[in-house]
């Protein structure tokens, strides 16, 4: 019996051995599909496609596109940025249509990488395009409007006069976007509120996006000292924020990046509107334009605005109403200038 | 007359030993220190009681698992198995004990329930990855630290497994919320400090469990042995303590604690479970035991002094503004943040008073 | 494990047949049985194993360009397992490899791209590359070297104090990186260094691929090590106060100074590993990088069984493991977290070797080795 096991493992050993080695070949061969079928790939940052925040956000863009288009599509989760060009390889070398690169960080690498694979076309979310490069095309959000809308509805709520926001890290662009905005906004519709940022800066770069419980003592914390209005914009941290005013039942809170009423339902009574920056749509629209054949190089805005007012519909003021459609109206018409930079400043 | 007061004086010096009051007492003194700074910051902006009560509500809540983890640890190194599988343990009943109040919901009890047996499994989650730290460290005599840290990878590998399997595509799932708060009777009613007696189950465990592990380990036979065990399992094996057996219960004990200590981050704080939620905690509560010295008052002081300054660390950045000239350094949060470490350290080298593992802490029990 | 001359032929083959069974039997077979066990995992929650290891094969060795990135996953594995397997000759448990490595790679990265600039002229090649990896090394060294010297003065243990200093290397980075070492160029959104100087820089080892000449001293300073560690005094010196601390000081041996000695090296060649990376792959710091290295090390310095040999067929292993994993969630889709319960079950097979020895029938010898002494060393 015992001497049996081992023959079994063993024989199981040779097997399998023997399968990867004449194997090896092989799986290249089935990737030549029937049709030419369009395909669609997507590399993560370092991060999860589950990560709730713009990796998923875009993951979801991408099956949208691929259900629209009539697609396929696949993901790569990077584990390290120095495999950023590895995983769009891999998609370029299987001869994919669409390449969609996730974040900020892997500009560079999309740029790169889209001149090797002239085939494919390039989708950056997050990516500024200083000039033109061929085959790529830049998601990019002004993440200061959305975040001034924010703070506008968030100035006028609240009664204190005072609001903050718990964000994940400056480090990154689209964060601190958000945040400065946000006060911004606040500040424009009444001068004299007072508007504190907190971010979740004192841990490393991986954990700063998942962390609710910080989230959550935070967004307390500010309430304590008499914040009555939280935007929680940072992941699963952010997330915490909200859930932590939802607890406290006082005050209200703000969301960011989708209609937070529908990934945070626990926060549905306090959530006053979310910051929306729009990646699934826009993710969806340039792999459409991709197969329409209207795809163009370049940067591509994408949307960003306020979410429905939802269950809070009704303690929202007319004035709050007013003053938020006339900064609407101004931010759309370029009157009313958030006056944020693009990246925190270095000094 | 004289015999007697000197007599009455040893005792008290003797309990003042044991619970290790003065390692206590200088870190409240810390504590005091961080707070003064805050208050001092943010006085212009805020009342300071106001400022007071608002930080040591933050500190009360993070300080509650990093204590749950350190009594974990107490349990398992007073019985002589070193445990730096806490981080993996926490992760692991976090998680499980979540899935359990899903399912349970699911399955059609009330969110009360639900939470109450979603605290139940993830106290079992952590009594199972207890038993095999148990198994590889007290009967195959892994070492102990390898065996912690293969429990440390397979926690997160696990939980990060099964999350995206379970949770991806549109299958959000729907949390029974968290554990209720509970008034302390008149200190929850007054005037602004009202609120730090408002705590929810978990952290007021916590607390109350720092006194019962006091009193049990100093207090009981089964403290003794414990100790025993942990500082001379040979001797305490001649005088007919079975020391595999006190060494599994106690390991199991512990993971139990760090079960509930898992139990806060997705059922008491916030109801979802993320990848690396625990975020190293583990790890912290593993110095705040140290740093403690292996009793439970001294290792509660140092997870509430850690609690200190992730509420100091807040709290600056709240009142940056207000931060006067010169002292820059206090707006840089990664500089401020690594306060707690920093003092960690300081308090290793024996500042704070040396600290004295158990003896036999670590090894492997042979007959 | 030391042969007695008195000993007959017979009993020594019985010797050597011992000693290769712990030390290549039965990490193959915990790795083998890892995989299974894996496999199991993967089919029951409704995955393709045999897809996603031929994947992880394909992806891992299954071409030229496969091969190249699976060595550049083991090039830092190998440093970092060497730094945690060094410590743990000497009795000591480096968790801190993690920020022994980015505080190197940063001073490395600072070295790199600053010193030209702030001696105003640029550097021959001869010069600036050895000195940004020598000053990544002793920055490492510097950061192993503080918890060493803390454990021989004032006993606070090491594992303690290289967690904290990791948390210290991560929020020093951080800062650093997105504050005073910032690339400055305008458009710069990412919080990294300025690219190093081409006088700093290690060319790939091959045109075309991105393997670099960082493999090759990986495998040199392995064989230093092995070198150091068992043909000198002072390594002798090391693996005694490893072994036992009281005999060591018996034998008239500076405890404390090994100490500090022990784990200076461990974090120099952390240091090292982030140095390397950053001349010879990124040419850069960049915030993210080096998410893990430390832990994955223990892994690696356990599997390798502390023996330099070990650890670089470890090293190979785990990088064909990170750099494989690309290609198997291209085929199936499956999560990357599937890596790190493979290695926590190689991990926990070679740790428990008895459940190896018990599935296989395998005789267990008498004597053990002593790994890591708890807080007690």
């Amino acid at each position: 019996m015992k001497k049996n096991l081992f023959t079994l493992l063993s024989a199981l050993a040779i097997v399998s051995l023997a399968l990867a080695a004449c194997a090896t070949p092989a799986p290249v061969a089935p990737t030549a599909m029937p049709a030419k079928a369009f395909r669609i790939g997507l590399v993560t940052d370092v991060g999860k496609v589950d990560d709730k925040s713009f990796n998923q956000s875009a993951w979801e863009g991408a099956q949208c596109g691929a259900k629209e288009t009539g697609g396929t599509t696949k993901y790569i989760e990077t584990t390290d940025p120095k495999d950023y060009d590895k995983n769009i390889a891999q998609f370029g070398d299987e001869g994919y249509d669409v390449i969609v690169t996730v974040g900020f960080a892997l500009g560079e690498a999309t740029i790169k990488n889209a001149a090797k694979y002239t085939k494919a076309k390039f989708i950056g979310v997050d990516q500024f395009q200083e000039k033109p490069t061929a085959g790529v095309g830049g998601l990019i959000f002004p993440e200061d409007q959305a975040g001034f809308q924010a703070g506008v509805v968030a100035a006028m709520m609240s009664k204190t006069g005072q609001i903050g926001a718990v964000l994940g890290t400056d480090v990154v662009p689209p964060v601190y976007r958000f945040g400065e905005g946000y006060r911004a906004g606040a500040v424009w519709a009444k001068k004299d509120t007072k508007v504190n940022i907190i971010y979740h800066n004192d841990v490393g770069f991986d954990k700063t996006f998942t962390d609710p419980e910080w989230g959550k003592t935070t967004a307390l914390s500010m309430m304590d000292k008499g914040a009555d209005v939280i935007f929680g914009a940072g992941g699963k941290t952010g997330n915490g924020a909200l859930l932590g005013v939802a607890q406290s039942k006082k005050g209200f809170a703000i969301g960011v990046d989708t209609d937070q009423y529908l990934t945070v339902p626990e926060a549905k009574e306090v959530l006053l509107t979310s910051a929306m920056k729009l990646i699934v749509p826009g993710t969806c629209d340039l792999i459409k334009a991709v197969k329409a054949g209207s795809f163009k190089d370049g940067n591509v805005v994408g949307k960003v605005g306020l979410a429905p007012f939802h269950d809070t519909e009704s303690k929202v003021t007319a004035e709050t109403k007013a003053k938020l459609d006339e900064a609407q109206k101004g931010l759309a018409a370029g009157t009313l200038k958030t006056n944020v930079a693009p990246v925190k400043p270095a000094k | 007359m004289a015999a007697q007061t000197s007599t009455a004086g040893d005792r008290l010096r003797s309990i003042l030993r044991v619970a290790d009051l003065g390692r206590f007492g200088m870190i409240i003194l810390l504590i005091i220190v961080l707070m003064g700074v805050v208050a001092l910051v943010g006085a212009k902006e805020n009342r300071v009681e106001v400022i007071l009560a608002s930080f040591l509500a933050t500190l009360f809540s993070v300080a509650t698992p990093l204590t749950l983890g350190a009594l974990s640890g107490i349990y398992c190194e007073r019985a002589g198995v070193v445990n730096i599988a806490i981080e993996g343990m926490m992760l692991g009943s976090a998680f499980f004990g979540f899935i359990a109040s899903i399912y349970l919901k699911q399955a059609g009890l009330s969110d009360q329930m639900s939470l109450w047996l979603g605290v139940a499994a993830a106290i079992l989650t952590g009594a199972l990855f207890a038993l095999l730290h148990a198994v590889l460290s007290i009967t195959f005599k892994v070492d102990q630290i390898i065996s912690g840290t293969v429990i440390n990878i397979l926690a997160i590998g696990i939980t990060g497994y099964l999350n995206r399997q379970l949770f991806f595509q549109g299958n959000v799932p729907h949390a029974p919320g968290v554990l209720p708060v509970i008034h302390i009777p008149f200190l929850a009613d007054l005037p602004v400090f009202g609120k730090i007696f408002q705590q929810q189950p978990v952290a007021v465990a916590a607390v109350l469990l720092v006194a019962i592990t006091h009193f049990v380990l100093f207090y009981t036979p089964w403290g003794l042995h414990t100790r025993a065990v942990g500082e001379h399992p040979k001797a305490a094996d001649t005088v007919g303590i079975n020391v595999y057996f006190v060494r599994y219960a106690n390991v199991l004990i512990g993971g139990m604690i760090a079960g509930l200590g898992g139990a806060y981050f997705t059922l008491e704080s916030v109801p979802s479970f993320e990848p690396l939620m625990t975020n190293g905690r583990g790890f912290i509560s593993l110095a705040a035991m140290i740093f403690g010295n292996w009793s439970p008052f001294g290792a509660w002081a140092a997870t509430l002094l850690f609690g200190a300054a992730q509420a100091m660390q807040i709290n600056l950045q709240y009142y940056s503004t207000s931060i006067p000239e010169g002292l820059d350094f206090l707006k840089k949060s990664q500089i401020v943040g690594m306060i707690p470490y920093i003092l960690t350290m300081f308090a290793l080298t024996g500042i704070v008073g040396r600290t004295t593992p158990p003896v036999a802490d670590g090894q492997p029990y042979e007959k | 494990m030391s042969s007695s001359p008195e000993s007959h032929s017979g009993s020594k083959l019985i010797q050597i047949w011992q000693a290769i069974t712990r030390t290549v039997l039965i990490p193959v077979l915990a790795v083998f049985t890892a995989l299974i066990i894996n496999a199991i995992i993967i089919r029951v929650s409704g995955g393709d194993p045999i897809l996603a290891y031929l994947g992880l094969w394909e992806g891992a060795f299954g071409s030229p360009k496969a091969i190249s990135e699976t060595l550049v996953w083991s090039t830092p594995y190998i440093f970092a397992g060497l730094s945690v397997a060094l410590a743990f000759k000497g009795g000591l448990f480096n968790i801190g490899a993690e920020g022994q490595l980015s505080f190197g790679a940063l001073i490395s990265a600072w070295i790199g791209f600053a010193l030209p600039k702030l001696l105003g002229t640029s550097l021959p090649w001869i010069i600036h590359l050895p000195l940004a990896l020598f000053g990544g090394i002793l920055a490492g060294a510097l950061w192993g070297a503080i918890p060493g010297w803390l454990k021989a003065r004032t006993g606070g243990h090491e594992v303690i104090n290289t967690i904290m200093m990791n948390y210290i290397a991560v929020l020093l980075t951080s800062f650093l990186l997105n504050g005073p070492l910032k690339d400055p160029n305008p458009f710069n959104v990412i919080a990294r260094t300025p690219e190093i100087a081409e006088s700093a820089r290690l060319t790939p080892l091959i045109e075309g691929f991105r393997v670099h000449w960082g493999i090759v001293i990986a495998l040199l300073i392995a064989f230093a090590v092995w070198w150091f560690l068992w043909k000198t005094t002072l390594g002798f010196e090391i693996r005694t106060v490893g072994a036992n601390p009281d005999a060591a000081k018996y034998a008239g041996i500076n405890v404390s100074r090994i100490i500090v000695l022990t784990m200076s090296l461990a974090g120099g060649l952390a240091g090292m590993a982030g140095a390397v990376e950053v001349i010879a792959l990124n040419y850069r710091q960049e915030l993210g990088f080096s998410i893990g290295y430390g832990f994955d090390a223990i892994a690696i310095a356990l599997l390798g069984r502390s023996h330099p040999l070990g650890v670089v067929l470890a090293a190979i292993l785990f990088g064909a493991m990170r750099s494989g994993a690309t290609r198997m969630q291209f085929l199936t889709q499956i999560p990357v977290d599937i890596i790190s319960v493979v290695q926590a079950l190689i991990l926990l097979l070679v740790a428990a070797e008895e459940i190896v020895r018990f599935i296989y029938r395998i005789k267990a010898p008498k004597e053990t080795v002593v790994l890591t002494r708890g807080w007690g060393g």
